[in-house]
């Protein structure tokens, strides 16, 4: 009994000296509003992985799905304001819902603090392999004039790929059949097998097809090549530069998190994007890493805003 | 032929280094557990473990993710037989003989012929595999919406096929299951679908949470009303292992279901779901007795379990050698070869024969370690039968809750859980058979999903069905099956009305 | 749900009804039908060559609703089973216990939740004994954390957002 109180003594004591002690004295939860091993969850692990270490306590990833990720980025947005609740939010999440969910329950520019953009990867515009085009302006060309024949595919409605063809069919001016799929995987099984003509989606889906040649690459939309498939030009080089999206993962708190707090998980994100194993592995998935401009909360909060603004228009036409 | 036994050799000479012998262990008793215990499945699981094989290399990394995923294949008939709680869409035909059987006093044997049987398909799948998975793909991709409408048109009619009483509440049930699968956000509009405005509805309702709360808590409040029928349960014990007469019963049935199993899991629509079904179905036409069905018959659970286990072994066929994931559990695997910088596709092989042949290899003697786990538990599984019905129940009922939150980390789905336990024994005490109902939801997605598909790409003709010709020949063959199915019924009456 | 149990417990003639289960289920599945129409009838139908999202909700609606009425007929028409009785004990402690584990697990933790859960179920059963049950909630529970948490390392609250604080560890 008497060993029990000590023991008991001595933990208050402890507790006490480690509540003095700053941020974070217990793991962190990191909410990640989609399901696991899809590409954003393979970001936040990644991320996580690193900043664990620079903060000395555990990130834990929490896959909470739904909505388009809006359920988990509810959810996140509602947590206590005390830097053990983050999220990776998502161009979707944080860019498109707005536009997409009429009773959406967070403002995606008021509602959050910022800590910094984690990684993008860039959208790719593919084609079956025998869709009569061999680049973007036959591409483009062949899609005015057979507008009512051509089938386009995505993964459901409020999916990278639905919103970014979206953005697609509506800079070069058509609005062709769309076929939705439910994921990623059953829209590019019928890419590969031909029951479909084109899709645009995240690059790291569709690499390995690619370069096995069960499916074309036209374009990819950002402003530089991909070191993942350098022989396919940008939109830019391509004849279509107004095409330039990726879908973007970033790093957000609760609103209210403390500014220190903010800072410190800011410091251990960019230490994250700074070591050469983290940047290996996020590139060698075709991710593209924010540049030292691109950093931090306060140009993350900027950018939120500017996507907000450029998805609204494009979507609400689209539907 | 040489090839390939350089290919297989290169693969054990992988999959047979210590270090993956260890981590195909690991793999294959954390699956066996997490397949044990009603609700969690290998996604949650494999999910948490992922980033502890940040640290591993790649090949021991996916072999020890895809000894979680069979494992918990083999761990989910456990549950499926003892406590009549499928954790899966394919242990609902288990359920089915197999807790019947338990209920006879007759547990170990349904444990040890389920094991048996999907060691034995494991081993023909795992083959096939290594020696036609290449030419296997290109029969996939003959699949395409309008194939597998018709595809999901015969699985309904399985379900018919699989009614033990009467054929019109089967019906009903099948169409009841198909309404509870279109709630959610419509695929092709997004508009929200008799989600009542929850937004925890807007994805749907998730299997675990209805087989769950109509098979496993209905189940135990009906336990506890009558304890006559629970007991039976504890008092009979008999025999651990099955006897001669059990293989003589079974190794047809399993040679069957291995077939096909193998055939439906190479279907990147998640066919694999259908195999067990399919395998059920054509036991109970095949046999001499159809009414044994239902009561405990060895081939219902034989034949099944073999093609549950062909199916999930074949289903890496489209993973590997096409890079597209056939169900949400090859999702995560694509998200964990990801994770490990190995981009699954069609180079893979070519790229990577080490880590591709050493996956294969490593699936056979992962199914072995199974075998040889699951055998001498099945005594420990027996006990625990005896364990006294009242605290029996509350645990089967806590593990079902933090399987069930553990899903999407959601207390609504705890809470839908129970609404859905009442809703089975309200079903249950109207007649109504739950497995029909569960089939139906389980193919009702993916078939609106398809046949919406279809009538998009064919402009909204309907001869896209017939004019296809795999298309064509499945609906036939569920024409026929259906008919096949009626005719005696008709004839005889067949109002074999009987509550259990 | 539909509680209208008591009418068809009676002489089965009286109403000519002659399979009570029939026409409870039959009465059952028309008022799921029903409900279901309801709730989708503001969605599109479209047409059968260009189908919206509510067509396949509405017809299958329908056709439950359809089967119900073929049961009630046949209830009518062939002998079959009355309506079993209902075990309300059973179904009210099994069920009410989910729910206070969906309620408290987030806020109290499984170490609250887990053995509150059990017990309350515990008491649907009719050889029901507080101790017992108490101690093999609580044991369990502990079973439950190690296996769970430590070993499957789900992120499953312990100690719930309530308690956390007050702790001092």
């Amino acid at each position: 009994m008497k060993r029990l109180l000590v023991a008991l003594a001595a933990s208050v004591a402890f507790a006490g000296v480690a509540a003095a002690q700053t941020y974070p004295t217990k793991p962190v939860t990191m909410i990640v509003p989609f399901a696991a091993g899809g590409p954003t969850d393979i970001v936040a692990r990644l991320v996580s992985e690193n900043m664990s270490k620079t903060l000395g306590q555990q990130i834990v990833v929490e896959n909470v799905a739904g909505a388009g990720g809006t359920t988990g980025i509810t959810r996140a947005s509602q947590a206590k304001p005390d830097g053990y609740t983050i999220m990776m939010g998502h161009m979707g999440t944080h860019g498109a819902a707005p536009a997409l969910y009429a009773n959406l329950k967070y403002d995606p520019v008021k509602d959050f603090e910022p800590i910094g953009m984690a990684a993008g990867t860039p959208i790719l515009i593919v084609t079956k392999k025998d869709f009569p085009a061999k680049d973007l302006k036959e591409f483009t060309a062949y899609l005015k004039a057979n507008a009512d024949k051509v089938n386009q595919a995505h993964a459901g409605v409020g999916a990278v790929s639905h919103m970014t063809c979206i953005l697609l069919n509506s800079q070069i001016g058509v609005k062709p059949t769309a076929v939705p799929y439910g994921g990623t995987g059953p829209a590019l099984n019928d890419l590969v097998s031909g029951q479909v003509d084109y899709m645009c989606d995240q690059i790291v889906n569709l690499v390995s097809q690619v370069n096995a040649g069960s499916i074309k690459a036209l374009a990819i939309a950002s402003v530089e090549r991909s070191p993942a498939l350098p022989n396919v030009p940008t939109t830019k080089e391509a004849g279509l530069p107004e095409y330039q999206v990726a879908a973007w993962n970033a790093v957000f708190a609760p609103k209210g998190t403390p500014k220190d707090v903010v800072a410190k998980l800011t410091a251990a994100l960019n230490s994250a994007l700074d070591d050469a194993g983290t940047r290996k592995r996020l590139e060698d998935l075709g991710g593209v890493l924010p540049t030292k401009d691109e950093r931090g909360g306060e140009w993350l909060g900027k950018f939120v805003a500017s996507e907000v603004a450029r998805w609204n228009p494009v979507l609400k036409a689209g539907k | 032929m040489e090839a390939f036994l350089g290919n297989l050799s290169l693969g054990f000479g992988t999959a047979l280094t210590l270090n993956n012998i260890f981590f195909c262990f690991i793999g294959c008793m954390v699956g066996t557990l997490v397949g044990v215990l009603p609700g969690v499945g290998p996604i949650a699981t494999i999910a948490m473990l992922l980033p502890i094989t940040f640290g591993l290399d790649p090949t021991g990394a996916l072999i020890m993710l895809a000894g979680i995923y069979y494992g918990a294949q083999y761990g989910g008939s456990t549950t499926a037989i003892l406590v009549n709680l499928p954790g899966e869409a394919t242990s609902v035909v288990t359920v089915l003989d197999g807790h019947q059987m338990a209920k006879q006093g007759r547990a170990g044997v349904a444990l040890g012929i389920a094991a048996i049987g999907s060691f034995f398909a494991g081993t023909v799948a795992t083959l096939l595999i290594a020696a036609l998975g290449q030419p296997l793909t290109k029969l996939a991709q003959l699949f395409g919406p309008a194939e597998y409408f018709s595809l999901m048109i015969m699985g309904l009619v399985f379900a018919v096929v699989l009614a033990r009483g009467s054929i019109l509440k089967a019906i009903c049930m099948i169409l009841a299951g198909l309404l509870l699968s279109t709630v959610g956000t419509d695929l092709e509009t997004g508009q929200e679908r008799l989600t009542l405005g929850l937004q925890d509805l807007s994805d749907g309702i998730d299997f675990a949470v209805l087989a769950m709360g109509i098979f496993g808590f209905a189940e135990i409040v009906r336990n506890l009303e009558n304890p006559e029928t629970r007991d039976v349960v504890q008092r009979a014990v008999g025999r651990l292992l099955p006897g001669k007469e059990d293989f003589k019963q079974s190794y047809k049935p399993i040679l069957r279901g291995t077939f096909l199993g193998a055939i439906l899991g190479i279907l990147p629509g998640n066919g694999a779901v259908l195999g067990p079904f399919a395998a059920y179905t054509l036991e109970k036409k095949l046999a001499k007795d159809p009414s044994r069905f239902g009561r405990g018959a060895i081939e219902g659970v034989a034949g099944p379990e073999a093609a549950n286990n062909a199916g999930a072994q074949t289903a890496f066929i489209p993973l590997l050698t096409l890079g597209i994931p056939p169900n949400a559990v090859m999702a995560l695997m694509v998200g964990a070869m990801t994770i490990h910088g190995i981009i699954p596709g069609p180079q893979v092989m070519t790229k990577n024969p080490d880590l591709f042949w050493g996956m294969i290899a490593s699936m056979w003697i992962g199914n072995l370690m199974l075998l040889v786990i699951n055998l001498p538990l099945i005594g420990l599984w027996i006990r625990l039968l005896k364990v006294p019905y009242r605290m029996m129940f509350p645990a089967i009922m806590i593990f079902c809750c933090i399987g069930i939150y553990s899903v999407n980390n959601s207390t609504s789905d705890v809470l839908f859980t129970a609404f859905f336990g009442l809703v089975g024994y309200t079903l249950l005490k109207f007649g109504f058979e739950p497995a029909p109902m569960l089939l139906g939801f389980v193919l009702g997605k993916l078939m609106e999903e398809k046949l919406r598909q279809a009538l998009i790409l064919s402009r909204g003709s309907f001869a896209t069905f017939v004019e296809r010709p795999v298309s064509g020949v499945l609906l036939a063959i569920a024409v026929i099956m259906l008919v096949i199915a009626l005719l005696p019924s008709v004839r005889k009456g067949r109002d074999e009305v009987f509550v259990e | 749900m539909s509680h209208q149990t008591s009418p068809n417990d009676r002489k089965p003639s009286s109403f000519g009804i002659r399979c009570g289960q029939d026409f409870a289920a039959g009465l059952f599945l028309i008022a799921i039908g029903l409900f279901a129409f309801w709730q989708a009838q503001t969605l599109g139908r479209g047409t059968l060559n260009a189908m919206g999202a509510g067509m396949l909700p509405q017809s299958l609606a329908v056709m439950v609703a359809i089967g119900g009425i073929g049961l009630v007929i046949t209830s009518l028409l062939v002998d079959g089973p009355r309506l079993e009785r209902w075990s309300l004990r059973g179904a009210f402690f099994i069920f009410g216990g989910i729910v206070l584990f969906a309620l408290t697990i987030r806020t109290l933790g499984l170490v609250v939740a887990g053995p509150l859960a059990m017990v309350f179920g515990s008491i649907g059963s009719e050889e029901f004994r507080w101790k017992e049950s108490v101690i093999f909630a609580v044991i369990l529970t502990a079973i439950c954390i190690l296996l769970f948490k430590v070993m499957l390392r789900l992120p499953i609250p312990v100690i719930g957002s309530v308690l956390e604080p007050i702790l001092p560890f």
